[in-house]
């Protein structure tokens, strides 16, 4: 019943033209996952609920409250028309604290760190995607300094928090910041790569996290040992970080170089530098990640298959992709 | 009407201030955001009165509706929390440290 209510919700959201349809599906979202998020009655798992809800919710009335003055100064709920510059900007804000952007990151990493595997997949994958459709709706009215500065306070940030962690689930939310930051960066001038860009991203998250549920790994340590369990997946976990990371064959490297070229067509060369260098930082901790699980021996090495797998691999050939 | 415009925009910045700075219980923060959706719903309700265009007015009942289920989940989460941490200080919600 969950599920559909999510699915509903992003379904609402998305073929929306009318600004209470929007926030009604982004409601019906919100409320959809929180039963997910605190299932295990676990007190961080509650805590994790309350923090999301707290930050959603108001997201959601900012967002209200902008389309309401939009509607006072202009007259329509349409959602491609937003005329007025206050309410654009209260929009902006109220989109970057649902994705999670800079500065209103900071539930980001201790929800999913206090969620289980597959709900924080859903939290980073698919409740990202009906904010980004709004935002791509609105592309043409909003904020371009607004959004670029969070943008790279984003991926500086991202990259920079995620250097100290050892829990994965955290990591995975510093990494999911990052890459909202190149999302971001680029919707005022290509909408199209911010999809493109969105979509090859929640590729690789959810192979990644689904790898991370079946090895069952929430710490680097677990992580060491998890070549005993099933060293196939093992192999195309590396990869899979890898291109998270960007590195040029494979395919995270796509979005990064037709940003990075759009950029340089719009005369932000600067720009294009400064992300280029601070998601080296991402990729240090990409690395680590890779480094520990596949290119390490734990102290006390047994070449067997210990333990059971529960769920069958279903990602192996998406990081061929 | 600009009296009017101010009134509920004032509503909404103090309601909004109290949910950024509440300080010890979760339910204040709970209360400003009932707050600010009521705000929200006085302005939308003034909305078809001043433009007479009668095909919106079944907009804030719509509103209405979600947020009173926004507000029966937070009080949820408010009872789960007190459940499982004590009580609904929010000095206690230390468990994840960052």
């Amino acid at each position: 019943i969950l599920m559909l209510s999510l699915a509903l919700g992003t379904m609402i959201t998305i073929t929306s033209n009318h600004w209470v349809t929007a926030w009604a599906g982004l409601e019906i979202n919100t409320l959809a996952i929180i039963p997910l998020i605190s299932k295990s009655h676990h007190p961080r798992a509650i805590e994790a609920a309350t923090k999301y809800f707290l930050t959603q919710a108001t997201a959601s009335a900012l967002m209200l409250f902008s389309s309401m003055t939009n509607a006072w100064s202009s007259g329509q709920w349409d959602i491609t028309q937003l005329t007025n510059p206050p309410s654009c900007l209260l929009l902006t804000a109220a989109i970057a604290i649902k994705l999670g952007l800079t500065p209103f990151h900071f539930w980001f990493p201790e929800v999913l760190q206090g969620s289980s595997l597959t709900t924080a997949l859903l939290l980073s994958t698919a409740m990202k995607f009906p904010p980004t459709t709004i935002l791509l709706l609105t592309s043409h009215s909003l904020n371009p300094t607004l959004l670029s500065t969070m943008a790279i306070m984003s991926i500086a940030l991202g990259g920079w928090m995620g250097l100290n962690q050892t829990q994965t689930r955290k990591i995975l939310a510093f990494s999911s910041i990052s890459h909202l930051g190149w999302m971001t960066i680029i919707i005022t001038y290509n909408p199209k790569l911010t999809l493109l860009t969105f979509y090859l991203y929640s590729l690789m998250t959810t192979s990644i996290f689904l790898s991370m549920n079946s090895t069952n790994t929430l710490k680097l340590s677990t992580l060491m040992t998890s070549w005993t369990k099933a060293p196939m997946l093992n192999t195309t976990l590396m990869l899979t970080l890898l291109s998270l990371a960007g590195l040029p064959p494979l395919t995270g490297f796509l979005p990064k170089w037709l940003i990075i070229q759009e950029l340089t067509k719009q005369e932000m060369t600067t720009t294009a530098t400064i992300i280029s260098m601070l998601s080296l930082l991402g990729l240090f901790f990409y690395l680590r990640l890779t480094y520990c699980s596949t290119i390490t021996l734990p102290p006390n090495s047994s070449n067997k298959m210990k333990q059971w797998s529960i769920k069958k691999p279903v990602n192996t050939l998406t990081p061929t992709l | 009407m600009s009296l009017i415009h101010l009134s509920f925009y004032s509503a909404f910045t103090l309601s909004s201030l109290g949910l950024a700075f509440h300080r010890t219980h979760l339910i204040s923060a709970l209360l400003c955001l009932e707050s600010i959706i009521l705000s929200i719903y006085i302005g939308l309700s003034l909305w078809p009165v001043q433009n007479q265009a009668t095909s919106f007015t079944l907009l804030p009942v719509l509103i209405l509706a979600f947020s009173a289920c926004e507000a029966g989940t937070g009080l949820a989460i408010l009872v789960a929390s007190t459940r499982t941490h004590g009580s609904d200080h929010l000095h206690n919600l230390n468990l994840l440290q960052c």
